[in-house]
């Protein structure tokens, strides 16, 4: 399963089925590495756009000879300016995510880095700019980057619980972040205001297993965490079930408010639904520029 | 033993320990099951959350219940718990065991010894003295050890015979004074001095009966009236109708005995008979040996034939023939009479009847015979032949015998004879004298009124006195006998009718013809029948009917034979006497069987020996099942058994992954290759004995498969391995053979099924895997194989692989062909030699087919080769160039089964816009 190129021949098989994806740059400022956007405005770019006159300030190097010969004017030769849109990712590589109630379905990590590097793919093959946040894997472009995020994708962390990466984002990118969330929220909230301050928008896409939505035990059961680092007992896990449910309901409206204020958005996606689905919907979440 | 129920404790007090039940109940209520560890990564939100109630889930009230009777189980297991406990009253003191030991006990004797071996062991365990007697075969009782009696009771066996008064007498006698129980082992049928015997026992101890409810059958001997064989089945006491079968048992022309027939007379209701007629050709009746009750191992069920069933023929020869109507004076009409009842009677000239070799030929006066007619007679009588002769007028007025004996008279005769006691002599008629010892007439009565007028008169010979066996009171001969050979001679001295005597007319005459084995005795001899004769036992009878060789018991007296009850000095068998057989049989004509009557204080018990049988080990096993069923339940409560059955099937599927052969091997049975070769589309590859090459090939063409499945709509199974000499080969569309240097040439038959292979639109891959550095020339090893391997087959021109061949552009358009290899040459069948290339068309019109063979050294199974995981196997070219290189390599591959799957229709598609045009106008 963490295999990168078994991993990426199925993100490819995944990545596939979608038109690719054309990621809608809102901003200009800020991200000023080229991209294939042009913005039908000057420039920097590759493209041709217009010829203006030379203008005070200009460097000399910038003066178009050919056509500054053919009167007196000199003109300078301007070029369409293109942007290619930086989109981070953040998958929660903890402990609680290699869970999966059943034989039949995958962990939830599995699905997580799925859907993850097919939106990479599609991304990449759109031309953007995909990386991971923090200092690991900075956005970059082109299939080989897809290799580089299939590797960072297998390289499982200790932590029961791990806090989203917020260092290092780029400010006015793009951002995902997918994991079950079930963790400490201090740690999601400080990240999403830090990224809000830097006008990052993007998606928090929370996968759960099925059993954590049902919570089908009984008797007693001493509920450990997959990393073992906690714990809890309980006599009847029955009645335990609507309180469970209560504070699963409260963690999913503390998230939905927290991405209302800060311009996010939020997906919900379960391991027993199909991964394409889930593909779908962040395709939308990013394209639809909505966010 | 304690007995509870019907049902015997050996340890009764272990019983107490169910009064712990019901603490056992309370403890398991309270104390919760183990908990269960859950790895959950919501446990985060659950944090803090106390726990409404204190106490736990309660065990449900079923598990406690199983829980429960588990321990009741083991508790009552434990304490010995003993179906059918032998509660039998124990007495004290000695116990007799009377055993009827009849022959009706033979059909179930094992069940006997076995209730006797039961009462054994209850004596030896109340250490009781005990005598085991039989009734039929009394001895003084003998009072010892159980252990002892045991070890003899193999020896108890029944007897051919019933008891009787006089062995009551001495049972009686000797008992003498001694008081003791009795149990009575009875077997169904009362006899003579029973009742006697019984209040005898009752006055010396409690006598109990064991008697079954079986029913006992006898046969009656068998009859021969009316032409059939009349046979009589008894039972002692009448019942439902029943239907016994009876079998007719003899030898067969070979010898061996079987069954000749077979009878089923019907008990109606209430009726103690059943009689049936038989009715057997002449020939099969004379072979008959015994009969037999089926399914009744008994003296009594089996009953012997002997002469009664035997008919002799006898051959009736007179010298007159040609009067008429004076059937009075016929000399044979008193021997037809005679001998209608109880023998065959043929007639006719003595050279037409002696080749039906009949037992006994009469010439009644007849006094010369032919030469021939002596000779034949003569050997017919040294063969065993009996020949009667009478006496007459012609015989008196012959030569015959007259100056020397005639070979076929016993004696010489005097001429004329004489007559006595006529109107013209003086003198009276002459009576017979009585039979001298030593005569087969001896012991016969004689009437008075037997008279002799006129016989033929012997010579005295030195010889004479020895020859009669009868003579008249004057002490002249009346019959005389001679032996020749095995056969023998016998000469009334008087005509066979009533002219010279009116001994034809006497019943004596009768017997004197039965004693003679003329005839036999349709009906058992009565004691003074058999009055002088000794019979020799040949073969005799056990209680069992069993039949053995009588060996050297000495002779029984006739009439004793027939009169004295049977015993150990008369036991029921078959005798003979000269030529005569007798069978002495258990039952006998007439009898009935009288079944055995209980007074009302004497208890009877069926035979049936109930064995004891100890639960307790049934009980622990069913406290084991219960504790496994609480191990069960208890996971399913807790959740866990969902993991387990996980686990279970887990194990399952990795016992199966052992079990099967990993490379999916074509199947033994052509049937299921067939269903795994058409189910869907399958790649084959051939076997090359080189298992490596083997299992590349098998991932490779796995993962070409997996790749086919991903991106075309062709969706192949998982590949097949093909043996080359068993498995057919029509179901695959592709066959994929790397070549090795040492892989073996296939049989003629294997080239066979190959050539019928490609001519039906099959294609075989060659791979030589050698990067075609010899150019399929001999210079390499692959590719001198290769040639070898090839030259059988049907294969058509080839040509190396035209840029314009419809394989460039099935799916992908390649030009290049690589596998882990980059060799460009590939060869296919060749072009027709008229394909031109037409103006306007990028391609010519080529291969209106499939190429049969394709041939290239590229090692494509390996560039193609997938692990489970999906990974490659076999490293190709370097970095992204070689991955470059695998992905043409599985184009070619898409390519190649394209081609093969849908043929030329590429090929058919740069009509397309030609036919376009076309339509356009």
């Amino acid at each position: 399963m963490t295999d990168p190129l078994d991993l990426r021949a199925r993100a490819e098989g995944e990545a596939s089925r979608l038109p690719p994806l054309l990621a809608r740059a809102e901003h200009l400022a800020g991200t000023v590495l080229l991209g294939e956007h042009g913005r039908r405005r000057a420039g920097m770019g590759d493209n041709f756009w217009q010829y203006r006159p030379a203008q005070a300030g200009d460097s000399r190097r910038l003066i178009d000879h050919r056509r500054s010969a053919k009167g007196d004017t000199q003109y300078v030769r301007e070029r369409e300016w293109q942007i290619a849109q930086s989109v981070m990712m953040w998958v929660d590589q903890g402990a609680s995510m290699r869970f999966s109630s059943a034989a039949d379905l995958p962990q939830k990590i599995d699905r997580a880095r799925l859907i993850a590097l097919a939106t990479a793919i599609l991304l990449v093959r759109a031309g953007e700019r995909v990386g991971l946040t923090g200092t690991s894997l900075p956005p970059r472009s082109g299939g080989a980057q897809i290799v580089r995020l299939a590797q960072m994708f297998t390289q499982d962390s200790p932590a029961d619980y791990a806090p989203p990466e917020h260092r290092a984002m780029i400010p006015h990118a793009r951002a995902v972040f997918v994991s079950d969330f079930l963790g400490d929220m201090t740690d999601v909230r400080l990240a999403l205001t830090k990224a809000a301050d830097r006008g990052v928008r993007g998606v928090l896409f929370q996968i759960l297993d099925p059993v954590e939505e049902a919570f089908p035990f009984r008797g007693r059961t001493i509920f450990e965490s997959i990393g073992g680092t906690m714990a809890h007992e309980t006599l009847k896990a029955s009645d335990l079930r609507d309180r469970y449910l209560d504070r699963l309901a409260a963690r999913k409206a503390e998230l939905a408010d927290l991405t209302r204020a800060t311009g996010w958005r939020l997906g919900l996606h379960h391991t027993s639904d199909s991964a394409q689905s889930a593909l779908l919907w962040l395709y939308r979440a990013l394209d639809g520029g909505t966010a | 033993m304690t007995i509870l129920g019907g049902i015997g404790f050996t340890a009764p007090w272990l019983l107490l320990g169910l009064i712990a039940l019901p603490i056992l109940w309370l403890i398991l209520r309270a104390v919760p099951p183990a908990p269960i560890r859950r790895r959950f990564p919501g446990v985060a939100l659950m944090l803090g959350l106390k726990d409404d109630e204190s106490v736990s889930d309660r065990t449900p009230w079923w598990l406690l219940l199983l829980r429960t009777l588990a321990v009741a189980a083991v508790i009552l297991g434990l304490a010995g718990p003993v179906l059918n406990p032998d509660d039998r009253a124990q007495g004290t003191g000695p116990l007799l065991i009377l055993v009827d030991g009849s022959w009706a006990g033979a059909p179930r004797w094992a069940e006997r010894a076995q209730l006797i071996d039961a009462q054994l062991t209850d004596a030896q365990r109340a250490g009781r003295t005990v005598a085991v007697v039989s009734l039929a075969q009394p001895e003084a009782p003998v009072f010892q050890a159980a252990d002892v009696w045991r070890s003899r009771l193999p020896g108890l066996a029944p007897q051919p015979w019933q008891g009787s008064e006089a062995r009551v007498d001495d049972l009686i006698a000797a008992f003498g004074d001694a008081r003791f129980d009795t149990h009575w082992i009875s077997d169904g049928l009362a006899h003579p001095g029973r009742d006697r015997l019984l209040s005898d026992l009752q006055a010396r101890g409690d006598v109990r009966a064991y008697q079954t409810d079986q029913p006992v059958f006898a046969l009656a001997p068998a009859r021969f009236e009316d032409g059939a064989i009349q046979l009589t089945a008894l039972r002692p006491m009448a019942g439902a109708q029943r239907e016994v079968t009876l079998l007719a048992i003899g030898r067969d022309p070979a010898g061996t005995e079987r069954v000749l027939a077979t009878a089923t007379p019907v008990f109606e209701a209430d009726a103690l008979t059943a009689e049936t007629a038989l009715v057997l050709p002449a020939e099969l009746r004379g072979r008959l040996s015994r009969f037999e009750v089926q399914g009744q191992r008994s003296a009594g069920a089996t009953t012997l034939s002997d002469d009664s069933l035997r008919r002799r023929e006898v051959a009736l020869i007179a010298a007159r023939e040609d009067r008429e109507g004076l059937e009075l004076l016929s000399p044979l009409h008193y021997l037809e009479q005679a001998l209608i009842p109880t023998a065959d009677l043929l007639s006719g000239s003595i050279t037409d009847l002696l080749p039906a070799n009949p037992d006994v030929i009469v010439l009644a006066d007849v006094a010369t015979l032919s030469p021939a007619e002596a000779t034949a007679l003569t050997g017919w009588i040294e063969a065993g032949g009996m020949l009667l002769r009478f006496a007459g007028p012609r015989l008196a007025a012959s030569d015959v015998s007259r100056e020397e004996e005639d070979p076929l008279m016993p004696v010489r005769l005097r001429e004329g004879g004489r007559t006595v006691g006529g109107a013209m002599s003086w003198g009276e008629p002459k009576a017979l004298a009585p039979f001298p010892e030593g005569s087969p007439f001896f012991g016969l009565a004689l009437p008075g009124d037997v008279s002799v007028t006129a016989q033929v008169m012997a010579q005295p010979d030195p010889t004479l006195a020895d020859r009669v066996i009868a003579q008249l009171a004057d002490g002249t001969p009346l019959v005389t006998r001679k032996e020749v050979g095995q056969g023998q001679i016998v000469l009334f001295h008087v005509t066979a009718n009533a002219e010279w005597s009116s001994l034809p007319l006497s019943g004596l005459f009768v017997e004197m013809l039965e004693r003679l084995a003329v005839s036999s005795s349709a009906k058992a001899p009565a004691a003074e029948d058999l009055e002088g004769t000794v019979w020799q036992p040949e073969l005799v009878m056990d209680g069992f009917g069993r039949l053995r060789d009588a060996g050297t018991m000495p002779g029984v007296d006739g009439p004793r034979l027939v009169t004295e009850a049977l015993g150990p000095d008369l036991l029921p068998g078959l005798y003979d006497s000269g030529d005569r057989w007798l069978a002495r049989n258990v039952v006998a004509a007439g009898d009935a069987l009288a079944p055995a009557i209980w007074p009302a204080d004497v208890p009877v018990a069926g035979m049936a020996v109930r064995a004891e049988l100890p639960l307790g080990g049934l009980l622990l096993t069913a406290a084991i099942g219960l504790l496994l069923l609480d191990v069960i339940a208890a996971l399913a409560l807790s959740g866990r058994l969902g993991r387990a059955r996980a686990v279970g099937t887990t194990a399952a599927l990795a016992l199966a992954l052992i079990i099967l052969p990993r490379p999916g091997h074509a199947q033994d049975s052509d049937e299921a290759l067939a269903l795994a070769a058409t189910g869907e589309v399958v790649l084959a590859y051939v076997l090359t004995g080189d298992s490596e090459i083997d299992r590349i090939s098998d991932a490779g063409l796995r993962g070409l498969s997996d790749m086919l499945f991903f991106r075309t709509s062709v969706e192949p199974t998982n590949p097949l391995a093909v043996n080359l000499e068993t498995d057919e080969l029509v179901f695959f569309p592709i066959l994929y053979w790397p070549v090795t240097p040492d892989q073996p040439r296939p049989s003629d038959g294997a080239y066979a099924r190959l050539n019928d292979y490609l001519r039906s639109g099959g294609m075989i891959v060659f791979d030589t895997r050698d990067a075609n550095i010899a150019g399929f020339g001999a210079a390499s090893p692959n590719g001198r194989r290769l040639q070898q391997l090839a030259a059988p087959l049907d294969i058509p021109p080839l040509e190396p692989l035209p840029p314009d061949h419809v394989i460039t552009r099935t799916f992908y358009l390649l030009q290049d062909f690589p596998g882990r290899h980059a060799g460009r040459d590939i060869w296919v069948e060749a072009a027709p030699p008229d394909a031109e290339q037409i103006e306007g068309m990028p391609f010519r019109n080529l291969n209106d087919g499939v190429t049969p063979v394709v041939i290239g050294g590229n090692d494509w199974a390996a560039a193609w080769a997938v692990d489970e995981q999906g990974r490659p196997m076999v490293p190709v070219g370097r970095g992204f160039a070689g991955e470059r290189q695998r992905e043409l390599a599985f184009r070619f591959g898409i390519n190649l089964v394209m081609h093969v799957l849908t043929g030329n229709y590429k090929s058919d598609q740069v009509h397309v816009p030609a036919l376009l045009d076309r339509l356009g106008q």
